[in-house]
């Protein structure tokens, strides 16, 4: 398949809620093998996005497409590609997980002669395998959390919609589930998920939206979101000595701020257009030249919480 | 080619859930003991309606409570958006629902029926041709009642709310909706009654299953 092909193209969607707008004529698209990473704050939106995708809700207004479907109207035939985890998960409690699995397994339309060593394959990646005829019932919260990746992944979807599936897991099964989204990624399954966990979104995300009050704010690549958040690049310099000189180095040119942290600790905000890199052996000779002892010197990167809480201000999220 | 999965999946829940365990063990229970406490004086045909007539009550009863409450709780756990999210349609999750205890439930009222008619038997060995020809009634009276109240609490699950106001609306108006395409067909006198519970039967359940299909399709998770 072309990777250029729009897996998900969801266009101009609106849902209402009573008097809420829920969702404001909401547009993005989704390339094959593309991690989307949909982030906002609670009762931005994110769900009601992701039950329209997978056909649990209806939206009003313009168009809605997977993997060429149209949605709602062909949702038997692109649900075949969807792999989904809910963000409140239900299982029949009185099913032990194989049982479980292998129903939903089945339905997805997986082979009925595989799905054994495929729910093994699985299970075993998420620690579950000794639990495989334990009741639903006796689970905990992690491992139904666990088993709701699992279903998903169950029949090898092209598309994975995970409505924060990392909540909930332990820190080895988050790391394990995002090395795994990554590898599926690599191979061409393309993925949407919606976390508020900013630093799984940073680790995942090649594409990130940010959605508020049913908006879409921002979407791009992370190195795109801050570029539009930072005006002036930073370099933090920390000095091992400091002489009564110092202040030489705000005449080198490009350099517009010092910012002192301590004696020690510097941060230099410079221009944007010019060269960082010839600005750092210019602030290096600077200091040597002025008996100065460097320690360490380094660009600084807005943080993935300082970029969306820019975008949030900017989008009259935060009153 | 997903339905009969589905079914299975759905038997395999009720027929050891606490309701239907209840139901195997109350229901044989109560029909020996009503065989063996009421004196047969109005004859073998009289006792063994009475029995039917209570047996099913209670299973009636129960079985459309228990079908609403498990749709509601299967809604508000959110058990449905996991099915649906794949390639099946909607009705046949409702479908073998409705089939899963409609199935078991008469299952348990059959196996009752059947002990009543061994102790009958046992008592009255000489009139066990007449025991049988008198099993016709109270049976399709059974098969009609259930259909009926399984359909409603079916409706009731995909429409109501809450599991409280599901469980009140079954218990109160469901066992009325039951028995009245069956008390119609008695008085209304045309043609032969058991026929015509049937027919009435069938098609009161057909548009109760219809309107629960219709507004569990139309349905947002």
């Amino acid at each position: 398949m072309n990777e250029n092909i729009d897996i998900v193209r969801f266009q101009n969607i609106s849902k209402r809620y009573g008097q809420l707008l829920a969702l404001n004529n909401v547009s993005f698209s989704i390339k094959k093998g593309e991690i989307f990473g949909y982030v906002g704050p609670n009762g931005a939106g994110k769900t009601t996005t992701i039950k329209i995708m997978v056909g649990l809700l209806r939206g009003s207004g313009g168009s809605l497409f997977i993997n060429g479907y149209k949605m709602p109207e062909q949702k038997e035939l692109a649900h075949r590609f969807i792999g989904y985890t809910p963000q409140q998960i239900g299982f029949h409690k009185w099913k032990n997980i194989k049982q479980m699995l292998t129903t939903f397994g089945i339905l997805s339309g997986f082979d009925k002669n595989l799905i054994d060593s495929r729910i093994d394959e699985l299970l075993t990646i998420f620690n579950l395998i000794n639990f495989k005829n334990m009741k639903i019932s006796k689970l905990s919260g992690g491992m139904i959390q666990k088993l709701g990746v699992i279903q998903a992944l169950l029949h090898k979807p092209s598309l994975l919609i995970l409505d924060e599936p990392l909540s909930g897991l332990d820190p080895e099964s988050r790391f394990q589930t995002k090395k795994l989204l990554k590898e599926l990624s690599e191979n061409g399954t393309t993925i949407f998920f919606s976390s508020h966990i900013l630093s799984d979104v940073q680790d995942l995300a090649t594409k990130i939206c940010i959605l508020d009050w049913g908006r879409i704010l921002k979407i791009g690549s992370l190195d795109e979101l801050k570029n539009e958040f930072t005006q002036e690049n930073q370099i933090e310099v920390n000095l091992s000595k400091r002489s009564e000189k110092f202040g030489e180095i705000s005449k080198i040119d490009g350099i517009l701020r010092i910012i002192e942290k301590s004696p020690e600790k510097i941060i230099l905000n410079i221009e944007k257009a010019k060269n960082s890199d010839e600005i750092i052996n210019n602030i290096i000779t600077t200091l040597l030249e002025n008996d100065c002892k460097i320690r360490s010197i380094s660009p600084v990167s807005p943080s993935i919480d300082e970029i969306y809480q820019f975008y949030l201000r900017r989008g009259g999220g935060f009153q | 080619m997903n339905f009969p999965l589905i079914l299975k999946d759905e038997l395999n829940g009720f027929y050891k859930s606490w309701v239907m365990i209840f139901l195997w063990v109350g229901l044989p229970v109560l029909a020996i003991f009503i065989h063996i406490s009421v004196p047969n004086q109005a004859g073998v045909d009289s006792l063994l309606f009475l029995t039917a007539l209570i047996l099913t009550s209670i299973a009636s009863l129960l079985s459309s409570a228990m079908l609403a409450a498990n749709i509601i709780n299967e809604k508000d756990t959110h058990v449905y958006n996991l099915f649906l999210i794949r390639p099946i349609k909607r009705w046949q999750l409702i479908i073998s629902k409705f089939l899963s205890v409609y199935i078991c439930v008469s299952i348990a009222l059959i196996i009752s029926i059947l002990i009543g008619i061994t102790i009958d038997y046992i008592e009255t060995p000489y009139l066990f041709e007449f025991i049988l020809e008198s099993v016709k009634s109270p049976l399709i009276m059974i098969f009609a009642i259930m259909l009926i109240s399984s359909a409603f609490g079916t409706l009731i699950g995909v429409l109501s709310p809450s599991i409280v106001v599901g469980v009140i609306i079954v218990i109160f108006i469901g066992q009325y909706v039951s028995y009245i395409p069956t008390a119609l067909s008695f008085l209304l006198n045309i043609g032969d009654p058991l026929v015509m519970v049937l027919v009435t039967s069938f098609i009161t359940a057909a548009v109760l299953l219809g309107i629960a299909i219709l507004v569990f399709n139309r349905k947002q998770f």
